[in-house]
C-alpha cells in the first residue's frame, strides 16, 4: 500500500456510515416524499404523506434504540467529526419523539389552513436529521453545517402559512435575528480556530476545529483574550437559539406568527438543540474557560428567569405566553448547565438533570400544543385565553390534557415537571449557587400565576353566549388524536411518580 | 514590490469601502462595493491564498449583480440625506473608539508575528481543499447538499401561489 492509498483507507474506515443510519434514513424518506408527490394521485396525497413521514420517524427511532449501546460509543468517527455518547443517544431519541409529535400536531393544523403538506414534512424530516447530527457533533465544521441546516429549515417553516401576514412577519424577523446569531457564532468559531492554530502558543494544533484538540489548547492557554472573546461569541450565538435573555427579543413575535406545529418544534427541539450543544461545549472544550463561561451563563440564567416570567404575566395570547414562559424554562435549564460546570466533582449528574427536564418539557409542552391545535380556529396566530372559556365543559378530555400539560410546565407536585425542577434545584443546591437558586424559586412562584390564569379560563369561565368561534371549532377529536393526547398526559403523570431506568441512570452518573 | 502592491490594494479596499457608505447614489455604492471586493481579492492573492481570492471574486460578481438588480427593481434614484440623532452619533463614536483601541492593543501585544503556516496544512491550496472536501469532510458536504435542497424547496413553497393564498390576497 502506498501512503496515499493508506490515507484513503484510514478515511474509509473512519467514515463509518452505519452509525448514522437513522439520520440517513430520515434523509431518504424526505427525498421519497418528493417522489411520492409526483407519483401518487392528488386525492391520496393528503393521507399518505403524513403517514409515510411518521413511519419514517418511528423506523429511525427503532433503529436508534437498536444501536443504543453500540460499540462505537465514545469513539471519534468520521475523522473526529462525530462522537456518539450516551448523552447524544438520549438527545437523538428526544428529537425523534419531538418530531413525531410535531407531525401529529401538523396533521391537525395543516388541513385547517389548506397549506401544502409534502414540503412541510420534507423540511421537518431534514431538520430532524440535522438536529440529531448536531447532538453528536465533535467538530465545529459539522456543528455549523448542521446548525445552519436547522436554521434554514426554521426560516421556511416559520413563514409556512404565507397567506397570513403575521406568519410572514415572523419569518422575516426570524430570518434577520437568525442570521445575526449565525454570524456571531461563526465569528466566535473563526477566532477560536485562528488562535488555536497560532504556532507561537503552547498546545497549538492544526485540527483546531476539533473539540478535543481545541480543549487541549485551551487547557494550555486559559487566559488567551482572543479565545475568551471567541468562546463568549459562540455561547451568545447558542443563547439566541435557546431564547435566553438578552437574546430573547425575537421570541414572542416569532412564536405567535409561526404555525402552531412549528411553534411547538421551535419551543421544544430548537431549545433542546441549544442545550445539547451548550452541554457538549461548556463541559468539553470550554471547560478550562470556566472563569468566563460560569459568570456569563449565570447572568443569562438569572435574567431569563426574571424576564421570562415577568413578561409572561400580562400575556393573554397563548402562543406568546408559551414563548415567554419558554424563556423562563430556558433559565431553569441554564441553572442546570451552570451547576454542571460550577463544581464538576460534586454534581456530576447535573447534565442528566438537564436532559430529564428537557423530557418533562417535551411532554408538557407537546400536550399543551396538541390541545392548542384543536382549539385554534381559522386564524392560527390569534389564540387567546377567551377562546379557552368553557373548554373543560365542551370537551372534558381536552380540558384534562391541558390541565396535565400546564400543571407539569408550572411544576405542580405529582407531575413530571415538578421532579424536573426539583432535580435542577438540588443540583444548584449542591453546586452552592445560592443566588441563582433564590431567583429560580421566585420564578416558580410567579409562573404559577400566569399558568393558572389559563387554567381558570378553561375550567371556571363560561363560554360567551354567542362565541364567534363556536361554529368554527366543533372540537372534533379523532381516535388517534385522543390516544396521543391521553398518552402524553399519562406519561406526564407517570414520569412524576416513577422515573424508572431514567432515574437510575441519573443516580449512577 | 509586494509592499507596494499591499498598500495599493489596501488603499483601494478602504477607499472604495468609504465610498460605499458616503455615496448617495445606490448604484454607485454597489459599484464601489465591487471595487472594495477586488481590492480584498488582491490582498488575499498577496497572502498566497489563491482559493480565497477566487471566492471573493465570485462573491463580488454574483452579489453585486444582485444588489444592482434590487436597486433597479426598487427604483431608488437618490436617497435623501437622513439626519442622524445625537444618541446614534455618540454610540457610533464610542463603538469606533473601542474598536480602534482593541485593534491597537492587539498589535501592541504583537499577536500577529511569527512563522507562516504551510499553505498545504491550511487548505489554502485548491487541490488540498478539494481532496479534503471529498474525504475528511464528506459528511458535512452531504449535509450541505440537503441544506441547499430545503432552501430551494422553501423558496418555492413560500413564493408559490396556492389557492388559499390567492383567496386571501383577493379579499
Amino acid at each position: 500500500m502506498t501512503p496515499e492509498i493508506k490515507a484513503l483507507h484510514d478515511i474509509a474506515v473512519s467514515n463509518y456510515w452505519p452509525a448514522l443510519a437513522p439520520e440517513i434514513g430520515l434523509g431518504v424518506v424526505a427525498l421519497a416524499l418528493l417522489a411520492l408527490e409526483l407519483l401518487l394521485p392528488k386525492r391520496q396525497l393528503a393521507t399518505v404523506i403524513p403517514r409515510v413521514a411518521i413511519l419514517g420517524f418511528v423506523a429511525a427511532l427503532a433503529w436508534t434504540l437498536r444501536d443504543w449501546s453500540a460499540v462505537w460509543l465514545g469513539h471519534e468517527l468520521f475523522g473526529g467529526l462525530v462522537r456518539q455518547t450516551t448523552d447524544s443517544q438520549i438527545m437523538r431519541v428526544f428529537f425523534l419523539v419531538a418530531s413525531l409529535l410535531v407531525s401529529f400536531i401538523a396533521t391537525i393544523v395543516l388541513p385547517k389552513q389548506k397549506a401544502p403538506r409534502v414540503e412541510f414534512f420534507h423540511v421537518l424530516l431534514v431538520a430532524t436529521g440535522a438536529l440529531m447530527l448536531l447532538a453528536q457533533s465533535n467538530h465545529f465544521v459539522l456543528l455549523f453545517v448542521a446548525l445552519e441546516t436547522v436554521t434554514v429549515a426554521f426560516y421556511i417553516l416559520v413563514s409556512y402559512f404565507r397567506a397570513s401576514p403575521l406568519s410572514l412577519e415572523a419569518g422575516l424577523k426570524y430570518l434577520v435575528m437568525g442570521s445575526l446569531s449565525s454570524a456571531l457564532l461563526l465569528f466566535g468559531i473563526v477566532l477560536l480556530y485562528g488562535i488555536a492554530g497560532n504556532p507561537l502558543l503552547a498546545g497549538h494544533t492544526a485540527q483546531s476545529m476539533n473539540f478535543a484538540a481545541l480543549g487541549e489548547f485551551l487547557r494550555h492557554n486559559p487566559d488567551e483574550p482572543l479565545a475568551l472573546v471567541g468562546a463568549a461569541l459562540v455561547l451568545s450565538g447558542i443563547a439566541f437559539k435557546i431564547g435566553a435573555v438578552p437574546f430573547q427579543i425575537w421570541v414572542p413575535d416569532v412564536y405567535q406568527g409561526a404555525p402552531t406545529p412549528v411553534t411547538a418544534f421551535l419551543a421544544v427541539s430548537s431549545k433542546a438543540a441549544g442545550f445539547a450543544l451548550l452541554l457538549i461545549l461548556v463541559r468539553g472544550p470550554f471547560l478550562p474557560l470556566a472563569q468566563v463561561t460560569l459568570p456569563l451563563l449565570s447572568i443569562f440564567a438569572a435574567l431569563s428567569l426574571l424576564f421570562g416570567n415577568l413578561a409572561a404575566l400580562p400575556q393573554r395570547n397563548v402562543k406568546r405566553l408559551m414563548g415567554l414562559s419558554g424563556v423562563s424554562h430556558a433559565g431553569f435549564l441554564l441553572v442546570g448547565v451552570v451547576a454542571s460546570i460550577a463544581r464538576t466533582d460534586a454534581v456530576s449528574w447535573a447534565p442528566a438533570a438537564v436532559y430529564f427536564y428537557l423530557f418533562t418539557y417535551l411532554l408538557g409542552a407537546m400536550a399543551v400544543f396538541g390541545v392548542m391545535a384543536h382549539v385554534a380556529g381559522d386564524a392560527d396566530a390569534d389564540q387567546d385565553f377567551r377562546h379557552y372559556a368553557g373548554l373543560a365543559r365542551k370537551s372534558p378530555l381536552l380540558g384534562a390534557v391541558l390541565a396535565c400539560g400546564i400543571g407539569s410546565l408550572a411544576g405542580i407536585p405529582p407531575l413530571a415537571g415538578f421532579i424536573g425542577k426539583l432535580l435542577i434545584f438540588v443540583a444548584a443546591f449542591h453546586a452552592r449557587l445560592w443566588i441563582l437558586l433564590g431567583v429560580a424559586i421566585v420564578a416558580v412562584v410567579v409562573s404559577i400565576y400566569y399558568y393558572f390564569g389559563w387554567m381558570r379560563a378553561a375550567f371556571y369561565e363560561e363560554a360567551p353566549p354567542s362565541p364567534e368561534r363556536a361554529a368554527v371549532v366543533p372540537l372534533h377529536l379523532g381516535v388517534a388524536a385522543s390516544l396521543t393526547l391521553v398518552s402524553l398526559a399519562l406519561a406526564t403523570v407517570l414520569l412524576g411518580v416513577y422515573q424508572g431506568p431514567f432515574g437510575q441512570w441519573i443516580a449512577t452518573r | 514590490m509586494s509592499a507596494f502592491l499591499f498598500y495599493l490594494f489596501a488603499t483601494l479596499t478602504l477607499g472604495s469601502a468609504l465610498l460605499v457608505v458616503l455615496n448617495r447614489n445606490a448604484v454607485s455604492s454597489a459599484m464601489s462595493l465591487f471595487l472594495a471586493f477586488i481590492g480584498m481579492a488582491g490582498l488575499f492573492v498577496l497572502l498566497e491564498a489563491y482559493f480565497l481570492a477566487l471566492q471573493v471574486m465570485v462573491y463580488a460578481g454574483a452579489v453585486v449583480v444582485i444588489f444592482v438588480f434590487i436597486v433597479m427593481l426598487l427604483d431608488v434614484d437618490k436617497l435623501p440625506r437622513q439626519r442622524i440623532d445625537k444618541l446614534s452619533k455618540g454610540a457610533a463614536t464610542i463603538a469606533f473608539a473601542l474598536m480602534v483601541t482593541g485593534v491597537l492593543w492587539l498589535f501592541h501585544k504583537d499577536q500577529f508575528t511569527g512563522p507562516a503556516l504551510p499553505a498545504e496544512a491550511t487548505g489554502a491550496v485548491l487541490k488540498t481543499y478539494g481532496r479534503q472536501l471529498f474525504t475528511t469532510y464528506l459528511l458535512p458536504m452531504q449535509v450541505t447538499g440537503f441544506l441547499l435542497l430545503i432552501a430551494m424547496i422553501g423558496v418555492i413553497v413560500i413564493s408559490k401561489r396556492t389557492p388559499a393564498a390567492t383567496a386571501a390576497s383577493g379579499k
